[in-house]
């Protein structure tokens, strides 16, 4: 086992990618509202919705992330690149 | 000038009469609605004090399934003393006079008639007994409160509105619906137009049992499961549809012109002499039909009375009100299902006009947005003793009580000769 060391930078990014989320999500809405005519004090009723879009946004996004982490240390690992061990890429504690 | 509905006294369960009343004021809203229901203005009255004056003292003939209901209803009713019990069974009559300190029991409904004090009775007894019970009970210048459905020909309809009219006594019938909040809420929707001018009401009751009651010795076979028997009953139409027929009647401010159906015994084939299923359909002067089914093999749509219009439906049963063009989601919600239907959805062949019109999975609106407790048994069991307290016969109530009793006799009829049956011509009330 190894600790899972979460650095302040970590969180800073992962609350600014959150709050594009959100801006994202909240475009959407505009877009929502704009589309089907429907009222615009809907921007604060239908905020839960927008923050439960975002949140499945910013899951989506990890999920691709993830996805992108593993694809670039596979293809490290069979390239046997080197210094990938101190990119703290390596899979030993 | 606003009716005060709070000012009685009678506990509903473990609410207050007073408040629920105050509510229920909201609920109905206006007193020009209220005009329309005569049969309320006794709960209108003056609180119930504890003068011997005001106790109105009553005979309950008939102990067994309702009957019991009755009577816990009565021990609640502030105001009212249960003076005497009859049955013929028994057992029926000793379990309720070990409820009621202090009541006289009876055999014999006549009997009981002829005890000095005794204001009023209440009938909860099979349906071949009524008329005759009431019309004894009339002649006795007894009020009379008689369980549903009124009588069991329309002949015997016809003597007790006769009996009753010359009487000036009080009659209230056992639908228990005339004085349900919920349905009160549901006839204001109907008539202030929120769905529209009616066009059709479809009522509907299912169950999956045997309808039996357990019999203790085969020789009470009859007397015990009557509903089952012709000779007693006409089983599904007077115990059970008379209940939708006088919602839709009232509702529909009218009775039917015809009626025509059939029904059958198609499962429960043990011996009873009374249909398992029948389907009817009433057709009313003004076009408009009320289309009634019932069976005891499968209880899937359980029971419901849908009051349909142009613009919306109302079950009043389940309590709500379905628009026929709700106002659309969010646009957010909107574009949400939009992308979902996309996904998930499949185009039949035709195109998309050719997507089957099912019913949509709707919740619709509350019709009353409070839980309320009494399904109007409690209310009417009230307005009953407060119409004896006044001596005023209960505005309306005769009316309603000849309506229903007639329509299911109706019903019957047209399965048994399978033909379209008329109202009875000159039939007063």
């Amino acid at each position: 086992m190894r600790d899972i060391v979460i650095s302040q930078q970590h969180i800073r990014r992962e609350l600014q990618i959150f709050f594009v989320c959100i801006l994202v999500a909240l475009a959407v809405n505009v877009y929502s509202i704009v589309h089907f005519k429907t009222h615009w004090t809907e921007l604060f009723t239908t905020f839960h919705i927008t923050l439960a879009v975002a949140a499945a946004l910013f899951v989506l996004l990890a999920l691709l992330r993830g996805i992108a982490v593993c694809g670039k240390r596979i293809l490290r690992r069979k390239a046997g690149t080197p210094g990938a061990e101190q990119a703290g890429l390596s899979q030993k504690a | 000038m606003d009716p005060d509905l709070s000012s009685s006294s009678v506990l509903i369960g473990r609410e207050h009469r007073r408040d629920f009343l105050k509510r229920l004021a909201l609920v109905v809203g206006s007193s020009s609605l209220l005009a329309e229901m005569p049969w309320w203005s006794p709960l209108r009255a003056a609180p119930v004090s504890d003068s011997p004056a005001d106790r109105v003292r009553i005979g309950l003939i008939g102990v067994g399934s309702r009957g019991n209901v009755h009577l816990a209803h009565l021990l609640r009713t502030p105001g009212v003393e249960i003076a005497a019990l009859c049955d013929d069974y028994e057992p029926h009559l000793q379990a309720g006079l070990a409820k009621v300190k202090g009541a006289k029991g009876f055999s014999d409904y006549r009997q009981m008639l002829d005890m000095p004090g005794l204001d009023g009775v209440l009938i909860a007894t099979p349906l071949y007994l009524h008329a005759r019970m009431c019309l004894d009970a009339f002649s006795a210048g007894k009020n009379v409160f008689c369980e549903k459905s009124l009588a069991y020909t329309i002949e015997e309809c016809q003597a007790i509105a006769d009996a009753h009219r010359g009487s000036n006594k009080v009659f209230q019938i056992g639908h228990q619906r005339m004085f349900s909040p919920v349905f009160l809420r549901a006839y204001e929707l109907v008539r202030n137009g929120t769905i529209g001018p009616v066009t059709q009401i479809r009522a509907y009751w299912h169950r999956n049992n045997n309808w039996r009651r357990p019999v203790p010795s085969p020789d009470l076979e009859r007397r015990i499961n009557w509903r089952l028997y012709r000779a007693y009953s006409c089983g599904l139409m007077t115990e059970l549809a008379s209940h939708h027929m006088q919602v839709a009647n009232w509702y529909l401010g009218a009775y039917p012109i015809s009626c025509a159906g059939f029904g059958s015994i198609n499962y429960w084939k043990d011996g009873r002499e009374v249909y398992d299923n029948v389907n009817l359909v009433y057709r009313y002067a003004n076009g408009t039909s009320v289309v009634y089914d019932s069976m005891i093999s499968n209880k899937f749509y359980g029971m419901e009375i849908q009051v349909m219009g142009p613009r919306g439906t109302i079950e009043a049963e389940r309590g709500r009100i379905y628009s026929e063009n709700p106002p659309p989601p969010a646009g957010i919600v909107q574009l949400i299902n939009g992308i979902e239907h996309g996904f998930f959805d499949t185009v039949p062949i035709g195109g998309p006009s050719w997507v089957p019109d099912l019913k949509k999975d709707v919740s619709g609106d509350p019709l009353v947005d409070e839980k309320i407790t009494d399904d109007g048994t409690a209310l009417e069991l009230a307005a009953y003793a407060n119409s004896i307290r006044q001596g005023k016969p209960i505005p309306g109530m005769m009316e309603q009580a000849c309506r229903a009793g007639v329509c299911v006799l109706m019903g019957e009829t047209a399965m048994e000769q399978q033909k379209e049956i008329a109202w009875p011509e000159g039939f007063r009330i």
